[in-house]
C-alpha cells in the first residue's frame, strides 16, 4: 500500500492508495461517511481504457476544524475494531 | 456504528454454508464478499515440468487441468512465495485421477479425488511434477476459494390484514430468508412463494436494516467458516497497513 | 475431449461426478435429472457442464 498525497489543505485531503480496489476502498469510504466530522467522503477509481488514473483516489472534506488525515487514521483504526468485533462474533457462532 | 455483531448460522455444511450476520452495513458486507471471491489466497498448480506425456491431450492442457484440481490450503501455514511440489505417474491403459497426485507436503492434497485428468490408451504415459503455488482469485480464478458467494438482506414479513375474498392471487416471490417476529424461515420451506405460507392474509415484506445472509461455498480448499474469517483478516491487514502508513 | 474439471461460469468442480453421471444416465437408463440432483448439481450452469459434455479420447486416440 503506496500513499501518495495529491492535496492537503485544512479541510480536505486529496490521497492516492495505491494497490487497493472496490473491496478495501468501498469499506475505507463507508466507514469515513459513519464518523461525525467527516463532511464528504468519496473514492475515485478511473479505469485506465477512460483517460484516467488507474489507483483509487481517496477524497475527504472535514467539518468542525477536524483534520483530514487524522479521520482518515481513526477510519482505519475503526475498520480493524469491526473486524476483530465480527471475527468474534462469527467465532462464537461457529464454535 | 454502534450496532452488535451477531452470527446465526441457518444452514451449515462442510463445503457450503448460509449464515446470517447482523450489524454490518452493505458496504462492509459487500467488502467481505469480495474478499472472499479475489482475496484470500488458496493453493493450486502453477508450473508443470512433464517427465513424459504420451497421452492424446498436449502438455498445456493437462497442466491446466491439474491447475483447476482444488488443493487443501491449511491456514497460516504457507506464504505468498512458497512452492509445494507434487507428482503424478500413471501409466495406460488407466485414467489418471487427481487422487493419484503425490504431493510432497502432508497438509496439501487434493480436495476430490476422483477428477479425470487424462484417459491413457494402451501404451501410453504420464509422468510429470508439479508446483504449487499460493495465489489470490484476482490472480488467476484457480485460486479463488469462494464459489458462488453472495449476500441477500434479510427480509422481514409482517401480515397487515386479511386478503379480499374473492382477489386474484399473484405469487409473491422471495428468495432468501425472512424473518417472522424472531424466527428465521428460509424461503425453500414454501417454494419461495409467500402466497404458499400466508394463504389468506395480505403480508408487507421489508428489507432489515444491517442484516445480511450470506450464502457461501468453496472449492474444497479450505471450510466455509475458515473461508470468511480470513476474508475479514485481509480487510483487517489493510486496514492496519493503512493505519501504520497514515500515522508516520 | 475429457471433462471439465470445473464449471466455466462459477467454478464449482464438477469433474468428479463425471463418470458417476456417464454410467447412471448415458450407458444406464436413469433420468439425468434425478441423477444430477443426487449428486448435488445445482444450479444449471454446473448442470450443463455434464450434461453437454462428450467423451472424445476414444475418438482420437488412433490418430495420435
Amino acid at each position: 500500500m503506496e500513499l501518495r498525497v495529491i492535496e492537503n489543505t485544512e479541510d480536505e485531503l486529496s490521497i492516492e492508495i495505491a494497490g487497493e480496489d472496490h473491496t478495501f476502498m468501498n469499506v475505507l469510504k463507508g466507514t469515513l461517511l459513519e464518523a461525525e466530522n467527516v463532511g464528504a467522503a468519496t473514492y475515485d477509481m478511473n479505469p485506465e481504457q477512460s483517460g484516467g488514473q488507474t489507483e483509487p483516489i481517496l477524497t475527504i472534506k472535514t467539518e468542525n476544524g477536524a483534520d483530514p488525515l487524522e479521520e482518515l487514521e481513526a477510519a482505519a483504526a475503526e475498520i480493524r475494531s469491526k473486524t476483530a468485533a465480527l471475527t468474534d462474533a462469527f467465532d462464537d457462532a461457529a464454535a | 456504528m454502534d450496532e452488535e455483531y451477531d452470527v446465526e448460522f441457518i444452514e451449515r455444511e462442510e463445503r457450503s454454508a448460509k449464515f446470517l450476520v447482523r450489524g454490518v452495513t452493505p458496504a462492509f458486507a459487500n467488502g467481505i464478499r469480495r474478499a472472499m471471491i479475489a482475496d484470500v489466497p488458496t493453493l493450486a498448480i502453477d508450473e508443470v515440468r512433464f517427465i513424459e506425456n504420451s497421452s492424446v491431450m498436449f502438455d498445456e492442457q493437462i497442466a491446466l487441468r491439474l491447475g483447476l484440481v482444488p488443493l487443501s490450503t491449511p491456514p497460516n501455514e504457507f506464504d505468498e512465495d512458497d512452492v509445494v511440489t507434487l507428482s503424478l505417474d500413471v501409466s495406460g491403459p488407466a485414467t489418471a485421477y487427481s487422487g493419484d497426485i503425490v504431493s510432497s507436503d502432508e497438509m496439501v492434497q487434493p480436495a476430490e479425488e476422483n477428477v479425470p485428468i487424462i484417459d491413457l490408451k494402451d501404451g501410453q504415459r504420464l509422468e510429470l511434477e508439479a508446483d504449487a503455488v499460493l495465489s489470490t482469485g484476482k490472480d488467476h480464478a484457480k485460486h479463488q476459494g469462494g464459489v458462488s458467494v453472495g449476500y441477500r438482506h434479510l427480509q422481514r414479513v409482517e401480515t397487515v390484514g386479511d386478503r379480499g375474498e374473492f382477489e386474484d392471487v399473484d405469487p409473491e416471490i422471495y428468495r432468501g430468508v425472512i424473518q417472522e417476529g424472531d424466527e428465521l424461515v428460509d424461503t425453500e420451506e414454501f417454494d419461495h412463494d409467500l402466497t404458499n405460507r400466508y394463504p389468506d392474509q395480505e403480508v408487507a415484506v421489508e428489507d432489515v436494516e444491517h442484516a445480511f445472509v450470506f450464502s457461501v461455498e468453496t472449492d474444497g480448499s479450505m471450510s466455509v467458516e475458515e473461508l470468511f474469517t480470513r476474508a475479514v483478516e485481509s480487510l483487517d491487514a489493510r486496514a492496519a497497513e493503512l493505519e501504520d502508513a497514515v500515522s508516520l | 475431449m475429457m471433462v471439465p474439471v470445473r464449471c466455466f461460469t462459477c467454478g464449482n468442480v464438477v469433474g468428479e461426478h463425471w463418470e458417476e453421471f456417464k454410467a447412471r444416465s448415458r450407458e444406464g437408463d436413469e433420468d439425468p435429472e434425478m441423477v444430477l440432483d443426487e449428486l448435488g448439481i445445482d444450479r444449471y450452469c454446473c448442470r450443463r457442464m455434464l450434461v453437454s459434455h462428450k467423451d472424445l479420447v476414444d475418438i482420437v486416440s488412433p490418430y495420435q
